[in-house]
């Protein structure tokens, strides 16, 4: 407590009675808060989680913990209207918002769309296209009041039929959308099928849906900032179901050119009809430089762009000597995963996985691999930047171990296990990291040969391959990734995980609105998967990017969204 | 000379239809690959089977490869999966921004050789010929992924003149070439000037020069009348082959500079595995391939009376 006060002494109880009528568990958060019991960042987590608004939620941390503003800063600069922004970052197909698999298809959409909610870069998720939500006490039912006067560039109001028709279309499996393992809590389970909960998604008035779940789920809120849960106008699928052809948004721009592979032309919307603040750029060009991260760093120093949409870890010492570049640096929850498909010989015996996983020394892995830019992973796919993160009695590297568990197995010298990793040609962090990963086990003889190909080639199989290595962006919850990827059944389950006692704990943490009781249960999920050693995550790491010196109000986000909203040129 | 142009152009076709049918069994035959490709890793096998029978994956094979050629031959290639419009409108603009990198390059690297292989066969073991051959060994061993980035580290990171990537975003800027052409030709040029050099000096020892020397003409006139048209035939074979290396072995330097031309093309569509961009580019560089050999059996003749059409 930086100011020694009692919160009761600064809050009076019409503030605690308040804030209670928002959300009961609030002022509990908030004493904890003041007795040092839950760190600012987790407060502001989840009691904007809770339905408090986030102007009122940064200054209620101020008030107890007697911080100010962290936005004080910018407000220190003054805008420059005007200029048109060059940024590169591929340009991959956008037709169908609801089947993206990509970050970069969700940056491209998210010029022209919004979502319901938004991550920001301080990992805290706010309401964006809905105004306000409430929740119920055993977080199954959501009501959210969607922002009002928003117009779509058609001239359409915004309203709940938009949120109701995405809502069932993500949810329909003949859709395809990773979202149906996003948001489980609103789908039962058929046979071998999956389908969404009758009255799931409920229209209340022209501007408030309610979301009834079938399982609590703490994390919604933040799975509808994710990007393949940009909105789209309730038409999308009536009017041809391709938003390059028609792209209708609510988003602060227009698409005016695009082409897979080259370019996304962007001007901006007429201030008068967005719904956001004025924004300070004409336009906007997403350009495409290919492959090759050099060609995108090239772009960048000599000026034919303004910003890279990633810059590759080897690259940071160049920008770090270019005195009019800027570096941005996060520290996130991406990484990558040699994941073991559980169905396939040989990773069908978990003493294989576990002779595996034995032989692993993450911080070597992080050092060799990734420059030690980053935090060493624990195999269960929980961050440390996570608020609900468990610490784990560190893993250690045991050839003996190993050894013993691969005898058990049946392989020995003379008939060792050989196995292969697929992974992706680039990034080049993916396949050092493999390579790193086949030396490390190779003195309890394991053969691993590593096969790198084409990111098409490797995409087209992730989700078979006996072993892959997947790359997994930034999700603000910890419980998020384990829904997506370890939940029997979903559609990114590329392991074909399936643990009903995994399930029914990641159920539960999904219920637990206390960050201690959350901790907890997660504790139980890390070890569950840990033990099942299903995969080797090497390591947590930071992510880069960066701009010219004239760009001003940019700010990067874990996952690596981009939002151009508040950035000016000078 | 029509007997001799029919007989090329019947070995045009019958290698055309050669690599047609090798491609087709390639990456036709495994319908199911295709609609996976086509329809996305998540798609339903319902869905799959439905897209099959629609695009007549059932019917027999040679029914389907003479369906498929004929598609080909009228032009339609089919619907690019990668770039998600039909291949043309993506394969001719590209092929268009390769033939305006490869003119330039010709424009500027087979003067460039020629006159310098000439000026060193003209005067072997002279102290032109050696710093000539010199240089020209040293530039052809830089493989351009290596030149390409010395000239972008000089150029572009360290004396900041000019652009580090030319895909054109803005309209044609002639400035965005020029890195791409000095990579293009610094490795291009050293082959085609020894090679005019060799024969140069081979030409030069030949008895026919030396009497013509003798005789009084002019050196001008015994080298431009007299000994650079046999002398060229062999770095005009070498120059006819540059045209198929500068279609699509210039991958390194369309991907390095992001140049959207046809070798970048063909590399995106293979990474992808964009099926029908893979066979269009295939056909189109196999074309050019024959008919940039036909062109040159064609210069032959005229170089070297003794060679006739037959």
């Amino acid at each position: 407590m930086s100011n020694g006060k009692n919160p009761r002494n600064v809050l009076t109880k019409e503030d605690y009675d308040d804030l209670g009528k928002t959300h009961p568990a609030i002022p509990d958060l908030a004493d904890a808060l003041h007795q040092g019991r839950l760190a600012r960042r987790d407060f502001l987590r989840t009691v904007t989680l809770l339905g408090l608004s986030a102007g009122a939620a940064y200054g209620l941390a101020g008030r107890i913990a007697g911080d100010g503003s962290v936005t004080s800063a910018r407000a220190q600069e003054s805008p420059k209207m005007g200029g048109h922004l060059n940024w590169s970052m591929n340009v991959k197909d956008i037709s169908d918002p609801a089947i993206y698999d990509w970050s970069e298809k969700g940056n491209v959409a998210r010029q022209i769309l919004d979502p319901l909610c938004r991550v920001y870069p301080d990992n805290v998720t706010r309401p964006y296209l809905a105004e306000r939500w409430e929740v119920s006490d055993d977080l199954k039912t959501w009501t959210f009041h969607l922002r009002q006067g928003v117009k779509w560039n058609n001239g359409d109001d915004f309203n709940a039929d938009d949120v109701v028709f995405n809502f069932k279309r993500w949810l329909d499996p003949a859709t395809g959308s990773s979202n149906l393992g996003r948001f489980s809590s609103m789908t039962v389970k058929e046979g071998d099928s999956t389908r969404m909960v009758d009255g799931a998604v409920e229209k209340i008035d022209d501007h408030t849906v309610r979301f009834n779940l079938a399982t609590a789920d703490l994390a919604l809120p933040e799975s509808m900032g994710d990007y393949p849960a940009l909105i789209a106008h309730r038409r999308f699928a009536d009017e041809g179901g391709n938003l390059i052809q028609n792209p209708v948004g609510t988003g602060p721009f227009l698409l005016r050119d695009f082409a897979v592979g080259e370019r996304a032309v962007f001007t901006k919307r007429d201030p008068a009809e967005y719904w956001g603040d004025e924004i300070f750029l004409d336009g906007l060009t997403i350009v495409d430089h290919g492959d090759d991260h050099s060609a995108w760093l090239s772009a960048l120093v000599s000026g034919q762009v303004q910003g890279l949409y990633r810059l590759i870890n080897d690259l940071v010492p160049v920008v770090r000597g270019a005195p009019h570049l800027k570096l941005y640096e996060t520290v996130t929850g991406q990484t990558g995963v040699a994941r073991m498909k559980v169905t396939a010989a040989p990773f069908d015996n978990p003493l294989v996985r576990r002779a595996i996983q034995a032989c692993i020394d993450h911080e070597k892995l992080l050092a060799f691999a990734y420059q030690g830019l980053g935090v060493p992973g624990e195999d269960h796919h929980v961050s440390p930047v996570h608020p609900e993160y468990y610490a784990l009695p560190k893993l250690t590297q045991d050839y003996e171990l190993a050894r013993r568990l691969l005898a058990e197995a049946g392989y020995t010298d003379d008939n060792p296990l050989d196995v292969t990793i697929d992974c992706v040609t680039q990034p080049s962090w993916e396949p050092n990291t493999c390579q790193v990963i086949a030396e490390m086990v190779k003195p309890a003889g394991i053969i691993m040969n590593v096969n790198i190909m084409p990111g098409g080639t490797y995409w087209d199989r992730w989700t078979t391959a006996p072993l892959g290595f997947t790359s997994w962006t930034h999700r603000p919850l910890g419980v998020q990734v384990l829904n997506l990827a370890y939940r029997t059944g979903v559609p990114w389950n590329e392991s074909s995980y399936s643990n009903p006692d995994f399930d029914a704990t990641l159920d539960r943490a999904l219920g637990l609105l206390d960050p201690d009781q959350r901790r907890e249960v997660m504790g139980e999920l890390e070890r569950i998967l840990q033990g099942d050693a299903v995969i080797i995550q090497p390591y947590w790491r930071s992510v880069f990017t960066a701009s010219h010196q004239n760009v001003h109000g940019f700010e990067i986000q874990p996952a690596e969204e981009l939002y151009f909203t508040k950035v000016w040129m000078a | 000379m029509i007997i001799f142009l029919g007989k090329r152009f019947a070995y045009l076709i019958l290698t055309m239809l050669i690599v047609s049918i090798l491609l087709f069994l390639l990456l036709e035959v495994n319908g199911q690959a295709v609609a996976i490709k086509v329809l996305g890793p998540y798609s339903l096998e319902e869905q799959r089977q439905i897209w099959l029978e629609r695009n007549g994956y059932f019917d027999p094979i040679w029914t389907r490869y003479l369906d498929w050629l004929g598609r080909m031959v009228s032009g339609d290639f089919g619907e690019s999966i990668r770039f998600k419009v039909p291949v043309g409108d993506v394969l001719w603009p590209r092929l268009l921004n390769t033939a305006i990198l490869g003119g330039v390059v010709f424009a500027v690297m087979v003067p460039l050789a020629l006159a310098l292989g000439v000026l060193a066969g003209m005067r072997e073991g002279s102290a032109l010929d050696r710093t000539i051959s010199i240089g020209s060994v040293i530039t052809t061993s830089i493989p351009e992924f290596a030149s390409a980035v010395l000239l972008s580290a000089l150029f572009v990171f360290w004396l900041g003149w000019l652009p580090g990537t030319s895909n054109m975003m803005n309209g044609f800027d002639p400035m965005q070439l020029v890195l791409p052409v000095t990579v293009l030709v610094l490795y291009g040029f050293g082959y085609i000037a020894r090679m005019t050099r060799a024969s140069m000096a081979e030409v030069m020892q030949t008895p026919y020069i030396r009497t013509a020397v003798l005789k009084g003409l002019p050196y001008k006139h015994v080298i431009t009348r007299h000994a650079l048209r046999n002398a060229l035939i062999a770095p005009f074979t070498v120059i006819m082959l540059q045209i198929n290396w500068l279609l699509s072995g210039v991958i390194v330097v369309e991907f390095f500079f992001a140049y959207k031309g046809f070798g970048a093309l063909l590399l995106e569509a293979s990474l992808n595995q964009d099926i029908y961009m893979i066979q269009a580019c295939a056909m189109v560089a196999v074309f050019v391939a024959v008919a940039t050999q036909t062109i040159a059996d064609i210069g032959y003749t005229y170089l070297n009376p003794r060679i006739r059409f037959t």
